[in-house]
């Protein structure tokens, strides 16, 4: 019994990484079966998931972000300057 | 004579486009790569490839649109190089998060978010602090997010093109999402 919990108790290091690897790639049957039982006990990784997921959302939204127009607009009188020189 | 001419019409329309809307190419690229020498060798790369490449332009498109395509080639091509040399081997990082049995440090675990929709991102002000902590990741796993979240391919065609092990790239995603979190909870959480 007490291997058996070995085999299927995570620690928080490797439950994060299973956490982000699950948004990229299909977890095995004992990966899903040991994450969650670890997130079931753990409550820090239980946030963990949560906000991993969130971040997914924002990170997607942010990056997909295609609109040029919305972007902060900066000016550079130097680059400016800098590349009419070369040319 | 003649081409004497073309030549200097040729840099005086490129001029004319770097005075129009090297800025706008500037910030973007400062939005997509959130470095400012990467940013202005981006655009520097870009005017140089339009006076090279002029002859494909042939005003069909409008010119902005033309230098914008060229731009954001660039900017995938930096991104894919910088992600071949990605550092990940550093226990060093880790050791912030865990303590010595792999478990969180109790002022490093997880707490829960008040908001955890995920609306956040249409908070001008919350976008200015993700946009900060996406500036402070090294720069192979920030374009590790890139590539990820940018072409929504499944992990494993990304792998293949860029010649690394899946393993290797979710690690760096994960180190990546390790350290945002920890910023925004910074940043923006405890506020």
């Amino acid at each position: 019994m007490k291997k058996l919990m070995q085999i299927l108790m995570l620690s928080c290091r490797k439950a994060s990484e299973l956490i982000d690897k699950k948004s990229l790639i299909k977890l095995s049957w004992k990966e899903n079966l040991q994450l969650n039982m670890h997130t079931a006990m753990c409550d820090g990784c239980k946030a963990y998931q949560k906000q991993s997921l969130v971040l997914d959302n924002i990170l997607h939204k942010h990056v997909q972000s295609n609109d040029e127009s919305q972007v902060t607009q900066l000016e550079n009188p130097d680059l400016k300057n800098k590349i009419k020189s070369k040319l | 004579m003649q081409n004497v001419m073309d030549s200097t019409n040729l840099k005086n329309t490129v001029k004319c486009w770097v005075e129009l809307y090297s800025d706008n190419l500037y910030s973007w690229a400062l939005h997509k790569t959130s470095s400012k020498e990467t940013a202005e060798d981006l655009v520097q790369e870009t005017f140089m490839a339009a006076v090279q490449s002029f002859g494909k332009f042939e005003g069909k498109s409008n010119p902005k649109t033309w230098l914008f395509a060229i731009l954001n080639n660039k900017i995938n091509d930096h991104h894919r190089g910088n992600f071949r040399n990605p550092t990940i081997n550093d226990n060093s990082f880790l050791q912030v998060f865990f303590d010595q049995h792999d478990n969180w440090k109790p002022e490093e675990a997880p707490k829960q978010w008040e908001d955890e929709t995920g609306n956040l991102f249409d908070d001008a002000e919350f976008q200015k602090a993700f946009e900060y902590c996406l500036g402070k990741l090294p720069d192979g796993w920030f374009s590790a997010v890139q590539l990820k979240y940018l072409e929504e391919k499944n992990g494993e065609l990304i792998c293949q093109e860029l010649g690394i092990t899946p393993t290797n790239f979710w690690q760096i995603l994960h180190r990546a999402k390790l350290q945002l979190r920890k910023c925004l909870e910074i940043n923006w959480f405890k506020k």
